[in-house]
């Protein structure tokens, strides 16, 4: 037992200098990233060395984060445990999401990784048995202390803990770089079993836009002038890693009507033969009996779309005209001499291995007809091919006529129910929005916020009402509530821990979501057993959001999650629930914990990066990197960080520490979080 | 026969009172009562009718409680029932006969004299009621046979229908339960089933002639899965409410979906086999039972009863085999929209009963899926229904009676390969009931609790570390190379990716290459009887697709490549649960294309021999053999391959659904002011016109801007109102009108159900909305 005992922290040990290498080494390539192009760096531990050298300053934020996640999660399973041991779980019972999940969401957050391993698919099922099974156990505690079963335990949850961590390693990350409309950027890391609305979500938190239905993600190939608009749904890091290592492409942030066209004027798509007028003036009950007719029965219904469009020829530079129909299944034209009968038609495409982009600018590139082009093609071709089916269209709204009919046939009902996922989301934003005055004062008593940010569960909340619902458990681990919408908010539960707060206010009444932030300030205190000795200021993983926060925000750095809303002006409050990945909710949750003291830090993987930065208090590790949407704050920002990309962190971080004086106690934690990791460079 | 009811009375004095407002009666008394005009008369017609109303749905209810307890004369219970009615008006009856003596017409002078019924309760009044005229009335007992002559009984136009079956009954002096038999009036072609009703009331004369017949009569009745019952069917209420009794029977829920049709005439060749087919016989199942089904063993109980009834049952709710490719050759398929729109003129009117219809004992009639508007199909309780759904739709593909692509064919062969591999193995999936499915989902819950409990560290390492493949393979990569040629590597298959080495001695080191199959296209090229067994890969690359080929030496090693092929291409591992199977359907598929390529005396009972030409149209029996038929099936079933019964099922029902063409009944119309044919498509939630000549839709009319649709019986025009003003009027040629009407009405109804929750279905929308003249 010893032997394995040893054996494991051993491992825990080597993983956590992995982390840590992780963290010092992006630090010091801080060379300011003035390439616009962004790159995306898969992280794995085998590559990491030679990806950390190229990533730029900015990036590190996201790493930073990444890594504190890491950490926090620990932690808070740490607290988790003592607060089991300690208190009764009478609190988490009251959370409105399983009170225990939240004591658990630590190690949830980390078992979650081990299940889908590798597949982008999440099993739920795996992380959440391994999960409640063993809930308080991971790390060993002074405070377990006596009882050898306990001990046992211990070891055993050790020893899952040291396998999660080997899986956790196994899941592939990308820093991404988002560009906005105002040519700014941001930053994320994003985790292969996140899905793009909880990039979205994430990003809304970032950027306080409006969230409506058409914020979207595209991807853009300048090579092939290509664009296309993700699916919600879709796993942003799939398509990322089919990008070649030069590749130009980049990620957009951007609000694209045609996305959810088809569910706000069905009509125009599945009575495209009508005439034009009349359907103009169709009566939303009709409407909604068409997505009913289409999307709600048995079967799905692909638009009846039919015209003559252009083919480019294989490898030639002709465009041949054809009659092509859009079926369920497939892309068929009529051959030459035959009948439109379904018998005769020839199968053009099937959409199993494809998916469809909007050309740009043909005309010129490849003496298109019109510009009203689209394309077919296998997402991973990424240059000129054989294999690229390239059709062109009288005109635009045939064009988006058939991009969405392809669209129905190819994802089917998934598109619905990421439209009304994305309602709700924004809907709840609405709300939010509406509250905002209020919530945003909590966030000016910096002080006490901070404290509370530690328990972030506004973060965390926010993250699993939009991305729970949808579909990867990944965030779902982390933040307890999986209740997607703000409905089921229960206030807030007053435990710490428990990072569903935020969403509830999002959803529910403006003078509620106020309410409830002041009140975590108060409910903090108990948790403080365990809190108590954390330091409540760890603030990496918000760093992103710091950025913003850090303008009003004096004491950013401790809250994390807790500053994205709070110290956002009021959109953040607004915001609804930050749907950041798994990942990062884990992080602030984590943040708080970590930080406060190297001594405490329990958790044996997450202390050894602690306490080696508890030491120093080195660079403050989170930049305020991309600029936010918001318009005022952008400026603001922008004046002070580098002009596109994120301004080093430094200079964020000063600002905000500048600005409030507790926030200061957060700064130094991160300058010291910094200055650990960076000794420990040292010692490697 | 007065004594049998006050209505009798009631009759007279209503006749009486007429007699007395005119002067000549005889002809009046051959009308209704309701014709009657003379208001004064009004009031005691009203009551009158209020009151028949009650006895009516009093002894509607009693006669089905009767027809299982006793042998009691239906028409002395049903005097009993009136009694009851009777004794409040009693009063008012008094009166009004009072009035009527007190003007005595030469008509009533007659002395009451006829004394039939000793049995049933006389009252007062009996003897204070004039009489009427005695006459013979000839009725046919069918239960005599055919040869016996009719029986003939004296009756006063004044006696009730149901004194006539009493006479009648006692006459036979047979012994039976009659509760199910009514009068049937031949000339009129209609029933006698209100038995309160006189024969006056009804216009029946000396000359009627009527049948005395049960109103429930055998049955030949062919399901979409091509098997014919024999059961019986109620054959005197609408063909809404046979249709209802049929599915209750066969335990298919929401039977306002489904109607009968006159089958096409088969050629008369055919007359010989037609009596070799198999008919399976339900007529011995007690009406009674059906009326309240409950579920024995995941079947209603009269399925329970007998080891044949519930091989009939299997009949109905596990798929047919695919059919052989000459039976699918030798079915009548439409050609045309036009010879689909004569199939659709073939519907039997809902709202009349079967005998109306010409539909005689025994005929033979099609129940079929009318409206294609599924209403929650559940697969827990609907195995009958989604079995005869998914059979309907299949033949509706093997015979295109709904065109698809040849894609789109190749992948239903593929599900019908699929379901019919499925439902030979796990046959007890669909009866199961629903106890058992709570069972079998506790033992799930618990199994996947204990896996969670097990998950040690040490099953956790295990899942790390995926299986993988090794062997020699060759391997032909027809860009690099011009020259033709397979080389032979060292090929190792892990994770989702393939890489290969000179050797085995040096997979240790670097591999050659190394391919990820992840999103890749696979592709066989197999000839077994040529023993190739070629893997077609097309791997995506930033550049475009690599071409790839992998030559495996035997069934075993391309079955097991293969399989990880395909896995890999989905980007699941060797670890994944569907590796097995998958391994399996592709030596079923190679079995396939051993036996169907070698001589055909080879085909034992191994029920993968299956002929890909079963599983497909006839036109692609022509265009294709069955060897290169086989490996584009199995193209399309790797899709498939891992589905469950049901979701196959389901499958194949939602690509159905999803066709173009789907849920379309034809017609046949003219509009009005033009002058030549043209087609009225019907679906679910549209009217398409479409141009016989071109072939093509030329105008589209949703019902939901539909303001109202009649219908001018005495032209036979359907003409219908769309908001702005769009009018349409066309008048049908393959089709009755009323067809047309019930189609529209019947869609209709069908768009309302989701809203009321309730099970109870609301017929008399239904015939509100599809009855037409008659059901006013």
């Amino acid at each position: 037992m010893d032997d394995i005992d040893a054996m494991f922290s051993d491992l825990l040990g080597e993983m956590d200098l992995l982390t840590q290498s992780l963290g010092q080494e992006t630090v010091p390539p801080a060379s300011l990233p003035s390439t616009d192009t962004e790159v995306n760096f898969p992280i794995g531990f085998g590559d990491l060395n030679a990806n950390l050298h190229e990533l730029e300053d900015n990036d590190l934020d996201a790493l930073m984060a990444d890594l504190v996640a890491d950490l926090n999660a620990t932690e808070e399973k740490l607290a988790a445990e003592i607060e089991g041991l300690k208190v009764p779980s009478p609190p988490p019972s009251d959370l409105p999401p399983p009170p225990k999940g939240l004591s658990i969401q630590p190690a949830s957050s980390l078992a979650s990784p081990t299940s889908p391993a590798r597949g982008t698919s999440s099993n739920v099922s795996t992380p959440a048995s391994s999960t409640a099974s063993p809930l308080p156990p991971p790390p060993p505690q002074s405070s377990k202390p006596s009882k050898e079963e306990i001990e046992a335990q211990m070891k055993a949850d050790k020893i899952k803990l040291a396998l999660e961590k080997l899986k956790e390693a196994k899941v592939k990350k990308l820093v991404v770089k988002v560009l906005l409309n105002d040519g700014s950027s941001k930053t994320l890391m994003v985790d292969e079993r996140q899905n793009v609305r909880e990039v979205l979500e994430n990003l809304f938190e970032k950027t306080h836009c409006d969230c409506n239905v058409d914020w979207s993600l595209c991807e853009t190939n300048p090579e092939l002038q290509l664009e296309r608009t993700f699916e919600d749904h879709e796993n942003l890091v799939d398509p990322l890693l089919a990008w070649t290592r030069d590749s130009e492409n980049k990620i957009l942030f951007q609000e694209r009507g045609e996305k959810n066209e088809v569910f706000k004027n069905p009509q125009n798509f599945y009575l495209w033969k009508k005439d034009k007028r009349a359907l103009k003036e169709i009566k939303e009950k009709d409407k909604e009996l068409l997505i009913q007719e289409n999307f709600c029965g048995t079967s799905i219904i692909v638009p009846d779309l039919e015209a003559v469009l252009y083919l480019k020829e294989d490898g030639k530079k002709s465009w041949k005209q054809r009659l092509f129909q859009l079926r369920a299944s497939g892309i068929y034209y009529v051959p030459k001499g035959k009948t439109k009968s379904s018998r005769d038609l020839v199968c053009f495409v099937q959409f199993d291995n494809l998916n469809v982009y909007y050309g740009k600018d043909f005309k010129s590139k490849y003496k298109a007809p019109t510009d009203f082009c689209f394309v077919l093609k296998h997402p991973q071709i990424q240059k000129e091919s054989q294999y690229i089916k390239y059709l062109c269209c009288d005109d635009a709204w045939t064009m988006n006529l058939w991009v969405t009919g392809i669209r129905i046939a190819k994802y089917g009902v998934s598109l619905y129910e990421n439209y009304k996922t994305a309602e709700k989301s924004a809907v709840s934003s609405v709300w939010t929005n509406r509250s905002t005055p209020s919530s945003s004062n909590p966030s000016t008593p910096s002080p006490t916020i901070k404290a509370k940010s530690p328990s972030q569960a506004n973060g965390h909340a926010p993250k699993p009402q939009p991305g729970p619902v949808s579909q990867d458990f990944d965030n779902v681990p982390l933040p307890p509530p999986p209740p997607p919408m703000a409905d089921m908010l229960p206030p807030p539960p007053p435990d710490p821990v428990l990072p569903p707060l935020p969403p509830p206010l999002a959803a529910k009444s403006s003078p509620k979501p106020a309410t409830p932030q002041r009140h975590l300030p108060s409910n903090f205190p108990p948790p403080p057993p365990a809190m108590e000795n954390l330091p409540p200021p760890p603030p990496p993983p918000p760093i992103n959001d710091a950025s913003e926060a850090p303008p009003d925000f004096l004491p950013p750095p401790p809250p994390p999650p807790a500053a994205g809303y709070g110290s956002l002006p009021p959109p953040v409050s607004s915001l609804p629930p930050p749907p950041p990945p798994a990942s990062f909710g884990g992080m602030d949750l984590s943040l708080p914990p970590p930080p406060p003291d190297p001594g405490f830090l329990p958790p044996p993987p997450p202390r050894p990066m602690f306490t080696g930065a508890g030491g120093a208090p080195p660079p403050p590790p989170p930049p305020p990197p991309p600029l936010q949407p918001a318009a005022p704050r952008p400026a603001a920002v922008r004046p002070t960080g580098s002009v596109k990309k994120m301004p080093p962190a430094p200079p964020k971080r000063t600002t905000p520490a500048q600005h409030g004086g507790g926030g200061d106690g957060g700064g130094d934690f991160m300058s010291e979080l910094m200055l650990a990791m960076n000794k420990k460079r040292g010692n490697n | 026969m007065c004594a049998f009811c006050p209505f009798n009375i009631s009759h007279s004095l209503l006749h009486m009172l007429h007699a007395h407002a005119h002067t000549h009666t005889h002809t009046l008394h051959m009308h209704h009562s309701h014709s009657l005009s003379v208001k004064a008369h009004f009031r005691l017609a009203e009551t009158e009718k209020k009151k028949e109303q009650a006895y009516f749905d009093r002894s509607d209810t009693s006669s089905i409680d009767t027809a299982t307890q006793t042998t009691t004369c239906p028409a002395q219970e049903r005097a009993r029932n009136c009694c009851i009615f009777s004794q409040k008006n009693l009063g008012n009856f008094f009166k009004d006969l009072t009035e009527a003596q007190e003007s005595p017409s030469s008509h009533f002078s007659k002395p009451w004299t006829e004394e039939t019924n000793d049995s049933s309760p006389a009252f007062l009044s009996l003897s204070l009621a004039p009489s009427m005229a005695v006459w013979d009335l000839s009725v046919t007992v069918e239960d005599l046979g055919s040869d016996a002559p009719p029986v003939t009984l004296s009756v006063a136009s004044d006696l009730h229908v149901g004194g006539v079956i009493l006479k009648l009954v006692e006459k036979t002096q047979i012994k039976r339960d009659w509760s199910d038999h009514a009068l049937w009036w031949e000339q009129k072609q209609r029933w006698l089933l209100r038995t309160a009703w006189t024969l006056e009331k009804y216009g029946i004369h000396a000359d009627a002639r009527l049948v005395f017949m049960p109103q429930h009569k055998p049955l030949k009745l062919c399901l979409p899965n091509g098997i014919t019952l024999k059961l019986r069917a109620c054959f005197s209420n609408p063909v809404f409410q046979t249709v209802m009794g049929i599915c209750r029977m066969l335990n298919i829920r929401h039977p306002e979906e489904l109607s009968l049709l006159r089958p096409i005439e088969q050629k008369k060749k055919k007359k010989d086999k037609d009596s070799a087919e198999e008919i399976y016989d339900l007529t011995e199942v007690p009406l009674s039972s059906v009326s309240r089904p409950c579920l024995y063993n995941g079947m209603p109980a009269h399925f329970a009863d007998s080891t044949q009834m519930e091989a009939i049952y299997k009949m109905l709710s596990v798929t047919q085999p695919p059919p052989a490719p000459e039976v699918i050759a030798k079915q009548y398929r439409p050609a045309s929209v036009v010879d689909k729109a004569h199939i659709h003129g073939r519907w039997l009117d809902s709202s009349r009963c079967l005998m109306q219809q010409g539909i005689q004992e025994n005929d033979r009639v099609w129940l079929r899926f009318k409206f294609y508007a599924f209403y929650d199909i559940e697969p827990k309780y609907d195995v009958v229904r989604l079995t005869q759904l998914y059979e309907q739709a299949r033949w509706a593909i093997l015979l295109e009676d709904i065109d698809c692509t040849e894609e789109e064919m190749m992948l239903f062969g593929a599900l019908q390969y699929h379901i019919s591999k499925v439902s030979q193995s796990e046959p007890q999936m669909l009866s199961s009931s629903a106890a058992m499915d709570d069972l079998e989902s506790a033992l799930q819950s618990l199994e996947v609790k204990m896996e969670g409990e097990t998950s040690t560290a040490s099953e956790m390492l295990e899942y790390m570390t995926a299986p993988e493949l090794n062997d020699y393979l060759k391997i032909f990569r027809p860009k690099r190379l011009t020259l033709k040629g397979y080389k032979q590597y060292w090929f190792k298959f892990q994770d989702t990716s393939i890489s290969y080495f000179k050797s085995k001695e040096e997979s240790i080191g670097e591999p050659i290459q190394q391919i990820n199959l992840k999103g890749c296209e696979v592709a066989p090229d197999v000839n077994v009887t040529a023993q190739k067994f070629l893997i077609r890969l097309l791997i995506p690359a930033p550049e475009g697709m690599n071409e790839v080929y992998l030559r495996c030496e035997n069934e075993q090693q391309y079955a097991q490549w293969m399989a990880a092929c395909r896995l890999g291409s989905k980007g699941k591992t060797l670890a994944d649960s569907s590796f097995q199977s998958e391994i399996q359907s592709i030596r079923s598929f190679l079995a396939m294309q051993k036996t169907s390529s070698s001589s055909h005396g080879n085909v034992p009972a191994n029920d993968e021999s299956i002929n890909t030409h079963s599983l497909v149209s006839p036109r692609y029996h022509k265009k294709y053999k069955t060897k290169q038929l086989t490996p584009r099936i199995l193209d399309a079933y790797q899709n498939v391959a891992q589905l469950s019964l049901t979701d196959a099922l389901m499958r194949f029902l939602q690509i159905w659904q999803a066709l173009p063409d789907f849920g379309l009944s034809y017609v046949v119309v003219r509009f009005k002011g033009s002058r030549k044919d043209e087609v009225m498509g019907i679906a679910p939630n549209r009217l398409i016109r479409i141009d016989l000549g071109v072939g093509d839709v030329v105008k589209t009319w949703r019902y939901n801007n539909m303001k109202q649709w009649n219908v001018n019986w005495d032209i036979r025009q359907v003409a219908i109102e769309f908001e702005g003003n769009v009018n349409i009027a066309f008048g049908c040629v393959t089709a009755d009108c009323k067809i047309v009407h019930e189609f529209i009405g019947g869609y209709i109804f069908m768009s309302t159900r989701s809203r009321e929750k309730s099970d109870t279905l609301n017929e008399e929308l239904f015939h509100k909305l599809t009855g037409g003249h008659e059901a006013l």
